[in-house]
């Protein structure tokens, strides 16, 4: 029997009914049609599914849809502000950081999560928090360098932004 | 005169009875295998010996039998 | 030659803020309106007869649309080996017999994944069990159970190579050893899973198949082949591609399926592999046996090398007729070898077939050639280094009717690791070992097994009346970069920006044939049909630039900057888009159409070119749990002129970690033929944390071949990776491994039994 889901996705209130046993990551990509968040394992392996749920990233294969309820997510295609790229969506760019790019939104999203709890981590902290990520393609190393490099313009935004 | 062999399962013609051999075990068709079997050799025994053991055994042991057997084209 | 606008300066991807923000499309987030999802029921035995198949309880469940078994297919047989009609051994579904676990024997298309998966409990198949073989040299006895009936011995091919005398090389040698290995079995591991869409038009009778695949072109033809239609019926399109790594080459399963499926409901249907499907049913890595033979002088000169192989090639033939073809050749890379002999055999056992995966050939030859040169440089007292040194390929050297190398830095990469470790290593502890190994990698094959008439890749330009250029061409970026690489080779060429060029990739109804992406033949052979299309175009612009002029012919015009110019006085051209306009006018207004293509002449038998590289690892070993852990890695990497070098750097950063996860972790151990590990938890892949750096140096060449110059990237740098781990374990420790994938036990074992040989 399905029950009453309601949350926020990228800033928009959604007020759904779904079954039970349905993931967070269905729901996003086959009710909200949010296809961007993509779907490698289905056993938590690989965090190519990750969202961020109230700031904290989570693996959206592994959360029932329902226990979003009354809370907010953000997924890649709530990023950018309108046209202009997130910092941390352009220095993935600039560093190379994805080749074919499936894995690209979970990364985005955990590194999302990351600067905000550590604004100015080292190349072993990033290790460390992104340690989950498969990437098949990049041998990582260029993403930590995206990360690092992202952390530098989220600070440098923020000082502008102080002396406005 | 030179002599040169024919495959007895198909076109190729060569001078060297090696290079015929060489020939005759890259070719996996029936044809190719039956007559071999003819010969008393088996397709299987002699790709196995050549690797499986450093050596040539395969082709040498093809090389001497198709010497004797393939029909000879005079040049 | 000029300075380049655009060839060698860092770019960026050009589908970045598709993929960035999650909206580059890939097959696995397609949907069509009235889409059904279809699902496989496989085999559970390695081998089996099939008695009978039960489908109508399924076919009556509701939301089920179809249910298909063998006889429902238009029981064409396809393969990727089409000049061989016996290797054409793939069924859209098994009629008579099972070959391997995963089989598929029918397929079911229902309105819901769910449904459709629940449906496949509902048909029943009756199986009559046949004895089953699992290992290469069981299955050629004479008693061997048959894979395929027609096929004696389960010999699926052959192949020999040689040159000079072997014989006689090993009797002017001073040092003679030989060494046995096992390499086995790796997976692609994509990320995103094999899953294909079909929508077949009623009313014209034509299908259109996206996939994600790394050859729209092969998958063209297997498709024609196994539903018994015209190409040109079928249209093939690629999106963008999660990741390919070899495994993506055939015509699996999920797309022939879904045609058939589509064409008997009228919708258009959609088949997705679930993740233990993609690791047990999905091509992986041939596992092989090798022997390796090796005379050198003892001034460590190699005289003579012999080379015999079995693989294991499973179920069907696809592409593993040439791993067998390819590893013999690489086991010859990079070094002079005056005399050389390889016998291998390719047999069918009754397991997931195996072919293609990254660095297809050379990651086992190399592994076994650079571990037994390790051994041998020892017990002749030669440094590891100058023992390659000594008997490396220079540019020009040609193997006795095989391969010519064209441009070749592989003595400056040498100097340069050698110079590197010298400067950065100087620390090692006693536990810390270092590995040095050489390698090298094709640019594209020159074989046509695949029986094409066409031109091996082609590319169309068309110049619009505003100067922007629309690119067509077949190419498959699936991650390494081709996409952006045809952009910059385009507009190099035409002297404009990367902003004036839209691509049109990898669809098989408007652009001309590239084979795909394998074999690392995408900048080579693409890129050097994209020059060609650009330069037709090209030309007929600097003709109407020239009558513009008005000057003698034998004046030089060139294009650059968005102008096209007298090359001695530059100061007289004209803009690009003036001319554009008036080229366009002078044509009755047709717009400005250049077509391009490249196939391979007069380049050997192999390969069109070479890349080449040195490579040395750093790793740490710990005595009491055998856990290697590697420290750092150098490598330097000749690509001839890099186009991009973030995505140069990309490749070669993406091979070492999967040749690192390749020496140490990566495994597919199989019990009478079911894999033991299909998940990502079991199946062990390098992560963020087990990541060295990377210090890597171009050692750039020029290869008059190549477009602009430029070789393949990185492709090579996979496969020198575990056996310099090997090497470097060896130097620390004594020990020897006569297999990849050196798991703790395995390192413990060794050095155990070293150092009780040595007590």
């Amino acid at each position: 029997m399905k029950k009453e889901l309601k949350f926020v996705v990228n800033g928009n209130p959604y007020d759904i009914w779904v079954e039970p046993n349905t993931l967070l990551v269905q729901v996003l990509r086959d009710e909200l049609g949010l296809r961007g968040t993509h779907r490698a394992c289905d056993s938590g392996t690989c965090c190519a599914c990750t969202v961020n749920l109230d700031g904290m990233a989570v693996k959206s294969c592994s959360i029932l849809a329902l226990q979003a309820n009354g809370r907010e997510i953000l997924t890649i295609e709530g990023m950018a502000n309108g046209a202009e790229l997130h910092p941390i969506q352009q220095a993935f760019i600039d560093n190379w950081a994805f080749q074919c790019g499936f894995c690209t939104s979970g990364q985005i999203m955990a590194s999302n999560a990351l600067l905000k709890e550590n604004p100015n981590p080292t190349r072993e902290e990033v290790q460390l928090q992104m340690d989950g990520h498969l990437c098949r393609c990049t041998g990582y190393n260029m993403i930590n360098e995206a990360i690092r490099d992202a952390a530098g313009r989220l600070q440098a935004q923020k000082s502008q932004e102080k002396t406005k | 005169m030179a002599i040169s062999y024919r495959c007895p399962c198909c076109r190729k013609i060569t001078s060297d009875p090696y290079d015929l051999a060489r020939h005759y075990l890259g070719q996996t068709n029936k044809k190719h295998k039956d007559w071999l079997k003819t010969q008393g050799l088996s397709y299987a025994q002699l790709i196995t010996w050549q690797v499986t053991e450093f050596g040539n055994k395969g082709y040498d042991a093809l090389a001497e039998v198709l010497e004797k057997g393939a029909p000879k084209v005079e040049d | 030659m000029s300075e380049y606008s655009i060839i060698g300066k860092p770019t960026t991807n050009v589908d970045g803020a598709a993929k960035v923000s999650g909206e580059a499309v890939y097959t696995f987030d397609m949907t069509l309106p009235n889409m059904l999802y279809g699902k496989l029921l496989r085999s559970p035995h390695p081998h089996a007869r099939i008695i009978s198949i039960d489908t109508s309880e399924a076919e009556k469940l509701p939301g089920v649309k179809a249910v298909i078994t063998g006889k429902d297919t238009p029981g064409g047989r396809y393969g990727l080996w089409r000049r061989f009609p016996e290797l054409c051994d793939q069924e859209v579904l098994a009629t008579t017999k099972v070959r391997f676990i995963g089989d598929p024997v029918a397929a079911v298309a229902a309105v819901s994944e769910a449904i459709a998966e629940n449906a496949l409990d509902f048909i029943n198949v009756e199986y009559e069990l046949l004895p089953a073989v699992f290992e290469p040299l069981d299955a050629i006895k004479d008693d061997a159970p048959l894979v395929h009936d027609d096929c004696d011995n389960n010999i699926n091919n052959t192949r020999h190579i040689e040159w000079g005398d072997v014989d006689e090389g090993f009797k002017n040698s001073d040092y003679i050893r030989e060494d046995r290995f096992i390499y086995s079995s790796q997976h692609p591991a994509p990320t995103e899973v094999h899953n294909s869409l079909a929508s077949y038009d009623k009313g014209n009778g034509r299908l259109t198949v996206w996939s994600s695949t790394q050859s729209p072109y092969y998958l063209q033809l297997g498709l024609a082949d196994g539903l018994k239609m015209r190409e040109g019926d079928i249209r093939v399109i690629k999106p963008h591609v999660g990741g390919g790594f070899g495994g993506k080459n055939s015509t699996m399963p999920d797309s022939v399926n879904a045609a058939v499926l589509s064409m008997k409901t009228g919708r258009p249907v959609k088949i997705v592999f679930n993740r233990e499907e993609e690791f047990t049913c999905t091509e992986h890595r041939t596992a092989m046996h090798l022997a390796v033979k090796i005379g050198l002088k003892k001034d460590g000169t190699i005289m003579a090398k012999e080379f015999k192989l079995i693989t294991d090639g499973g179920a069907y033939t696809a592409l593993g007729a040439t791993t067998l073809y390819l590893t013999g050749t690489y086991a010859t890379f990079p070094y002079k070898i005056p005399s050389y002999r390889y016998d291998g055999v390719r047999t069918y056992t009754n397991k997931m077939w195996a072919t293609s995966v990254r660095n297809f050939g050379g990651t086992e030859a190399i592994y076994a050639s650079e571990t037994q040169l390790d051994r041998a440089a020892h017990d002749l007292g030669i440094d590891p280094i100058e023992i390659r040194r000594k008997n490396a390929m220079t540019p020009g050297y040609e193997a006795p009717g095989q391969y010519n190398v064209g441009s070749c830095g592989l003595l400056p990469s040498i100097d340069k690791v050698e110079e590197r470790i010298k400067e950065k290593w100087t620390d090692l502890s006693k536990d810390e070992g270092v590995g040095f190994t050489l390698f090298a990698y094709m640019c594209g094959g020159i074989f046509n097994w695949i029986d094409t008439p066409y031109a091996f890749s082609g590319a169309m330009v068309k110049v619009n009346i505003d100067g922007t250029v629309d690119l067509f061409t077949q190419g498959s970026d699936i991650g390494q970069g081709t996409n952006t690489v045809n952009v910059m080779i385009c507009a190099e060429e035409l002297g404009i920006g990367i902003e004036d060029i839209r691509l049109h990739p990898a669809d098989t109804a408007t652009t001309p044939v590239d084979l795909g992406a394998w074999a690392s033949r995408e900048t080579m052979m693409n890129g050097n049909a994209v020059k060609d299309a650009a330069s037709n175009v090209k030309k007929k612009l600097i003709e109407v630039a020239r009558m513009k002029l008005g000057e003698n012919i034998v004046y030089d015009l060139e294009v650059k900057d968005k102008r096209i110019f007298l090359a001695l006085r530059p100061e007289r051209g004209f803009s690009y888009y003036d001319i554009v306009k008036d080229a366009i006018k002078l044509n009755d207004g047709e717009p400005i159409l250049g077509v391009g293509h490249y196939t391979p002449h007069r380049k050997g038998m192999v390969s069109p070119a070479w890349s080449f590289g040195s490579m040395a690892i750093r790793v740490k070993v710990d005595r009491e749990t055998g856990l290697v852990e590697v420290k750092d890695v150098i490598v330097a990497h000749d690509c001839g002129q890099p186009i991009n070098p973030l995505g140069v750097r990309g490749q070669v950063e993406g091979s070492v970690h999967l040749g690192l996860g390749w020496g140490l972790c990566e495994d597919l151990p199989t019990d009478n033929g079911l894999i033991l590990n299909p998940s990502f938890a079991d199946y062990k892949i390098f992560r963020t944390r087990d990541m060295p750096q990377i210090e890597l140096h171009e050692v750039p060449t020029y290869e008059p071949g190549g477009p602009f110059g430029a070789k393949e990237s990185a492709e090579g740098a996979v496969a020198p990776t575990s056996p310099a781990i090997a090497n470097a374990i060896y130097n620390v420790t004594g020990a020897t491994f006569d297999s990849n994938v050196l798991k703790p036990e395995k390192v413990l074992k060794a050095i155990r039994e070293k150092e009780g040989k040595e007590n």
